[in-house]
C-alpha cells in the first residue's frame, strides 16, 4: 500500500489459553483516518486478538508495533499511555460514578495548589469538561453529574465511546459497541466513529451486525478459527460474501 | 432494566421546582435519617428527661466515639464491596497489646506513654489490615473469609496474651475520657475530626473516587491502570488502623486492655454503615449517613438502658432499624426519584 | 469473660433426679472393661500406673490454670500420671471436640485410666462422653457438666445460687443496710443464656428477698461479654440514679468478670468508686465475682467491696481424688454423684494468705 507507517500494527501474533490456540499468526494493521471491521464467528477469536491489542493479555508470539516502535503492554494502561483506548464489552463504565467521574477514571484531575496534592478531586472542572468532550465527540449527555447507572443502555454506550473517543491520541478499539442497542442509538454510534475517523483516529470496530461494518468500515478483517482469512477494502465485499468468507461455507 | 430507568431519569432533570425539593428531602437517606434521630431522642427524653441531660449526652458521646471510628473504616471497606469482620477482634488485641505496652513503659512520662501506646495501637491495627490484605491477594480469600480469619486470630491472641482478664489496669487513663470541652473530651475530639477529614476524602478525594469506582466495577478501574490490590490494600489498612485507634480509646475508657472489648462491635459497625444508606454490594455509601446510623445506634442502646427496658429488646431494636433502613433504601431505588 | 459466658450455658446442674440410682447401671458398662484388668488390688493397681486425662475450656484462662495446679499437685501426691489438655484460649466445642477424640484413643492404650472432662457445651460434648464410657473410660465432669449426668461418675463444680447469697450478703454489709432503710441496687450480667449468671442472680435475689427487705433492683442489664458494653450500660445507670437524689444507687452487683471491669471503670468516670480508707456515703459500693488478679488488685484498692471466688484449685483437686478412687476400687461407694463447693466471700480486710489462696493463677 501507498500509506505511510501504520499507526498501530500487529505481526505474526499468537495468544493460546493451555491447549487452546485462540490467536493464530494474526497480522493486522490499522491506519490514521480508518475504520476496520473485525468479524468472525462466535469463538472466532476476536475478543481474545482484541485484548491482546488493548494490553489484557500479552501475546505469545508476535510483534505489536506503534508508531513504527515496537512494544510490550504490561497492562491496559500502558497501551492507554501510548494512546490506544478500548472499550469492552458491556465492562468499563462505573454505574455508581457520575459521567464526568467515568470519563476521567483513572485519569482524574486534581485541585490546585495543596489540596490537590492532598490528594482532593477538581471535580467542577472535570464535570465542564466532560461534557465539553462528549459534545465534541457527537455524543449529547447533559448533566454530566447524573450516574451512569441512571442512563439508558444507549446513553451508557455513548459514554463509554465518548471516553475512548476523547482520550484517545492513536487508535480506538471498539468490541461490540452497538450490541443491545436500538436502531436509532446504534445509529448515533456509528456516528461517533465516524466523528473519530474525521479527528484522524484509527478505528477498530467488531461487531455481528454486517450491515453496520458494510456501511461504516474501510476495510475489513475476517477471523477464522483464529486465523485471517481476508484481509481486503469493503468495497471488494457483497453481504453474502462477506457472510460466506465468515462462516466458510461459500468458495471465494 | 435499563430502559426504565432512562424513562424516569429524563423528567427529574427539571430541578428546580419546589415540589421536586420536597420529593428530594424525602427521598434523601440522610435527611430521614436526621428526622429518625430525632425523633428517637424526642421520645427517649419525653420518657426521661434525664437523657437530655448533660451527663447522659456525655455517656452517649463517648459511646459513639467507641463505635464510630469502626464504622467509618466499615464504610470504606463496604464502598469497595468488601466487609472487614476484623475490626472488632482488631480494637480488643490492640487495646491489649497496647495496654502491655505502656505497662512496661509506665516509669516514663505520661505522655510518653499515653503517645507509645496509641502508636503500638495503630500499629497492631495496620498490621492485621495488611494481613486481610495478603490473605485476598495471595491466598485468594475473599474479604469475608479473610476478615473471618483474622477476626477469629485476633480474638483469640487477646485471650492466649491476657488469659481471659484484663491487663496493664491504669485507672489514671480514666479521666482521659471525660469531658473537657462542652461535653467532650480531648479523645472525642480526635475521634471526631478523624470522622470529618474521612469524610472529605471518601466523597471528594481521588481515594475514595476508586474506593466507590472499585466496589461499582472493579474491572473497570483496573482497565484504566488503577492499582486495584494496592488500593484495596490500603482501604483494608485504614479500617485496621481506625480499629487499632478505638482499642486505645477503649483502653483510656475501661483503664486497662480487655480481651474481649472488641468482641462483637463488627457487626455493630456494619449495621451502622448499613442504616447509614450504604449498599452491602459496594458502589455506594455516605459518610454522613454512617455517623447518623452510629448515632442512631448509640442512643437506642443508651435509651433502652434509661427507660430500664428488658436489656433483650436492644437487639429486636437494632434489628428493626436495619430492617426499615433496608427497606427504606430499596424503595428508594425503586423509584429513583431522587436524585 | 468468654468461658464464663458459654460454660455456664453448660450448666443445667439441676438436673440430678435419680442419678444414683441409675448410676449403677452405668458402672455395669464401665466394670466389664475393668474386670478385664483381672482380679485387681490395690498392689496391680500401683503396679500399673493411673493415667488421668483432664480436657478443659481455655487453658490460657486463670481459671484453669488454678484448677491445673490442685490437679497436678494431688495426682503427685497420689502417683497418678496426669495429661492435661486444652485449646489455649477458645472456650468452644469445635476446638474441643478434637481435643476429646484424641485424649479417648490416648487413654484407651494406657489403661486404668479415667478422663476428667469440662465440657463447653452440654449437648455438643455428649456424645463423645458417652463414647469414652463405651470404650470402658469412666469419666468425670468438672465446672461444668454434659446434659446428662447419669453415666458420669461425678461433678464437681462451684456452687453459683450460694455465691450469688453471698453476693447479696457481702454488698448489704458494704452498703451499711439498715432495716428500714431504702436501698437501691444494679445488676450487670453478660446475658440471658449464660446460666452461671442466672443462677448467681437468683440465688442474691432469694437472699434480698429473705433477709434484706429494704433493697431494690432496680435495674439489670447485659454485657454480651464486652466490658465496654458493661461501662456504657453502667455509666447510663449511674447518670439515671443521679447521687444525691432520692433514687441514687447504693450499690452494685456485677456478676462476672466483664461487668467487674466495666463497672469498676465506670465508677471510676463518675469519681464515685470507694476507696480503700472509705466507702461514704454518695459512693457506690460494688461487689464482683471471680479473683481474677485484676479484680483481687481492685479488691485492696477498696473499688471492690467484696469478691466472690470460686476455687478451681479444688475441683482440680477432688476430680482427681475421686477418679483414684473409682479406679482403684472399682466402685462408686464414698464418691459424691454431685459435689458443689461454696464460694468464698474475698474483701479487702481479708489476710494476705486468704487472698493469694483463692486468687486464680496465671502461667
Ligand atoms: N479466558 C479464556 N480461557 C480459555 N479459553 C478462552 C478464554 N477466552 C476465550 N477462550 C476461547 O478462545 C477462543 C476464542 O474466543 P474469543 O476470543 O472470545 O472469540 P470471539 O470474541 O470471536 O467470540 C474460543 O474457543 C474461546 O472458547
Ligand atoms: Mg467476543
Amino acid at each position: 500500500m501507498s500509506d505511510p507507517t501504520p499507526l498501530y500494527e500487529a505481526r505474526n501474533v499468537y495468544k493460546n489459553y493451555g491447549s487452546v490456540a485462540a490467536v493464530k499468526d494474526v497480522s493486522l494493521t490499522i491506519h490514521a483516518g480508518e475504520i476496520v471491521g473485525l468479524v468472525g464467528d462466535n469463538g472466532a477469536g476476536k475478543s481474545s486478538l482484541v485484548k491482546v491489542l488493548s494490553g489484557v493479555y500479552q501475546p505469545d508470539a508476535g510483534q505489536l508495533i506503534v508508531d513504527g516502535v515496537e512494544r510490550h503492554w504490561k497492562s491496559p494502561h500502558d497501551a492507554m499511555l501510548a494512546g490506544v483506548e478500548t472499550l469492552y464489552q458491556d465492562s468499563g463504565l462505573a454505574l455508581d460514578l457520575t459521567i464526568g467521574a467515568n470519563v476521567f477514571l483513572g485519569r482524574e484531575k486534581m485541585k490546585p495548589g495543596i489540596l490537590g496534592r492532598l490528594g482532593f478531586l477538581a471535580q467542577k472542572e472535570m464535570d465542564a469538561e466532560a461534557a465539553e468532550d462528549l459534545e465534541r465527540t457527537g455524543i449529547a449527555v447533559h448533566a454530566s453529574k447524573r450516574t451512569v447507572g441512571q442512563l439508558s443502555g444507549g446513553q451508557r454506550q455513548a459514554v463509554a465511546i465518548g471516553r475512548a473517543v476523547a482520550w484517545a491520541q492513536k487508535v480506538i478499539i471498539l468490541d461490540e459497541p452497538t450490541n443491545h442497542l436500538g436502531a436509532r442509538q446504534a445509529g448515533e454510534v456509528l456516528a461517533v466513529m465516524r466523528a473519530a475517523r474525521e479527528r484522524g483516529l484509527g478505528v477498530i470496530f467488531i461487531s455481528h451486525t454486517l450491515p453496520h461494518i458494510l456501511e461504516i468500515c474501510d476495510r475489513i478483517v475476517v477471523l477464522r478459527l483464529g486465523s485471517v482469512v481476508r484481509d481486503a477494502p469493503t468495497s471488494t465485499f457483497t453481504a453474502e460474501s462477506l457472510l460466506g468468507t465468515i462462516t466458510g461455507l461459500h468458495a471465494e | 432494566m435499563s430502559r426504565a430507568v432512562s424513562e424516569v431519569v429524563s423528567p427529574s432533570s427539571n430541578e428546580g421546582e419546589p415540589a421536586s425539593w420536597a420529593r428530594r428531602l424525602v427521598g434523601n437517606q440522610q435527611f430521614m435519617l436526621f428526622v429518625v434521630f430525632v425523633a428517637i431522642f424526642a421520645f427517649f427524653t419525653f420518657n426521661d428527661s434525664v437523657f437530655a441531660s448533660v451527663s447522659e449526652i456525655g455517656n452517649n458521646i463517648t459511646d459513639f466515639s467507641t463505635l464510630v471510628l469502626l464504622a467509618v473504616g466499615e464504610t470504606f471497606v463496604i464502598a469497595t464491596g468488601g466487609i472487614d469482620l476484623s475490626v472488632g477482634g482488631t480494637s480488643g488485641f490492640a487495646g491489649v497489646v497496647g495496654a502491655i505496652a505502656m505497662e512496661h513503659l509506665a516509669p516514663h512520662g505520661e505522655w510518653v506513654v499515653l503517645g507509645v501506646g496509641t502508636l503500638v495501637c495503630l500499629g497492631v491495627g495496620i498490621g492485621i489490615g495488611l494481613i486481610n490484605a495478603v490473605l485476598m491477594h495471595y491466598a485468594r480469600l475473599v474479604p469475608f473469609v479473610a476478615t473471618l480469619v483474622t477476626m477469629g486470630a485476633a480474638e483469640g491472641m487477646s485471650l492466649v496474651l491476657t488469659g481471659g482478664a484484663p491487663v496493664g489496669s491504669n485507672f489514671g487513663a480514666i479521666t482521659l475520657t471525660e469531658p473537657k470541652i462542652s461535653v467532650f473530651s480531648y479523645p472525642d475530639i480526635i475521634i471526631i475530626l478523624i470522622t470529618v477529614v474521612a469524610g472529605l476524602y471518601l466523597h471528594y478525594s481521588k481515594f475514595g473516587r476508586y474506593t466507590f469506582a472499585i466496589g461499582s466495577n472493579s474491572f473497570a478501574v483496573r482497565a484504566v491502570g488503577v492499582n486495584v490490590r494496592r488500593h484495596l490494600t490500603w482501604v483494608y489498612v485504614l479500617s485496621g488502623a481506625l480499629a487499632g485507634l478505638t482499642g486505645m480509646f477503649i483502653y483510656m475508657r475501661l483503664g486497662s486492655g480487655a480481651p474481649s472489648a472488641g468482641v462483637g462491635t463488627e457487626l455493630v459497625a456494619i449495621a451502622a454503615v448499613v442504616i447509614g444508606g450504604a449498599r452491602l454490594t459496594g458502589g455506594s455509601a455516605q459518610l454522613s449517613g454512617t455517623v447518623l446510623g452510629a448515632m442512631i445506634l448509640t442512643i437506642v442502646s443508651s435509651g433502652l438502658i434509661i427507660m430500664n427496658v428488658s436489656p433483650n429488646f436492644n437487639q429486636v431494636a437494632v434489628a428493626i432499624l436495619i430492617a426499615l433502613a433496608a427497606t427504606f433504601q430499596a424503595l428508594r431505588k425503586g423509584s429513583r426519584a431522587d436524585v | 469473660m468468654k468461658r464464663d459466658q458459654v460454660r455456664s450455658s453448660s450448666g443445667r446442674r439441676t438436673r440430678f433426679a435419680g442419678a444414683k440410682a441409675v448410676l449403677s447401671g452405668a458402672l455395669a458398662v464401665s466394670s466389664l472393661a475393668l474386670i478385664s484388668v483381672g482380679s485387681a488390688t490395690a498392689a496391680s493397681a500401683s503396679a500399673k500406673k493411673i493415667t488421668v486425662a483432664f480436657v478443659v475450656g481455655a487453658e490460657a484462662d486463670p481459671f484453669f490454670i488454678s484448677m491445673n495446679a490442685g490437679a497436678q499437685a494431688e495426682a503427685t501426691k497420689l502417683g497418678v500420671n496426669l495429661i492435661w489438655q486444652g485449646n489455649p484460649s477458645q472456650y468452644s466445642p469445635s476446638t474441643q471436640i478434637p481435643i476429646v477424640q484424641q485424649v479417648i484413643s490416648q487413654l484407651q492404650s494406657s489403661k486404668p485410666s479415667a478422663l476428667v472432662l469440662g465440657p463447653t457445651d452440654p449437648k455438643a460434648l455428649q456424645p463423645y462422653v458417652n463414647q469414652a464410657i463405651k470404650a470402658g473410660i469412666p469419666t468425670f465432669n468438672v465446672d461444668s457438666s454434659v446434659a446428662n449426668l447419669k453415666k458420669v461418675v461425678s461433678f464437681v463444680t462451684g456452687n453459683n445460687a450460694q455465691g450469688g447469697a453471698a453476693a447479696a450478703d457481702a454488698l448489704a454489709t458494704a452498703m451499711g443496710y439498715k432495716a428500714g432503710k431504702k436501698y437501691n441496687v444494679a445488676v450487670g450480667m453478660t446475658s440471658p443464656t449464660a446460666t452461671t449468671n442466672v443462677l448467681r442472680f437468683q440465688g442474691f435475689k432469694a437472699e434480698v428477698a429473705k433477709k434484706y427487705p429494704g433493697i431494690k433492683i432496680v435495674a439489670e442489664a447485659y454485657s454480651q461479654s464486652s466490658p465496654t458494653t458493661a461501662n456504657s450500660n453502667i455509666q447510663g445507670w449511674l447518670t439515671k440514679y443521679s447521687q444525691g437524689s432520692s433514687t441514687a444507687l447504693n450499690g452494685i452487683f456485677a456478676i462476672d468478670g466483664t461487668n467487674a471491669e466495666g463497672a469498676a471503670s465506670a465508677l471510676q468516670a463518675a469519681g464515685l468508686a470507694c476507696s480503700a480508707t472509705s466507702c461514704g456515703s454518695g459512693k457506690v459500693a460494688l461487689v464482683g465475682y471471680d479473683a481474677y488478679n485484676t479484680n483481687v488488685a481492685l479488691l485492696q484498692q477498696g473499688i471492690f467491696a467484696a469478691l466472690i471466688a470460686q476455687d478451681p484449685a479444688k475441683e482440680g483437686m477432688l476430680s482427681v481424688l475421686n477418679a483414684y478412687n473409682f479406679l482403684t476400687h472399682h466402685k462408686v461407694k464414698g464418691i459424691k454423684h454431685l459435689i458443689t463447693l461454696p464460694n468464698v466471700t474475698l474483701t479487702p480486710k481479708s489476710p494476705a494468705a486468704l487472698l493469694t489462696k483463692y486468687t486464680y493463677q496465671t502461667a
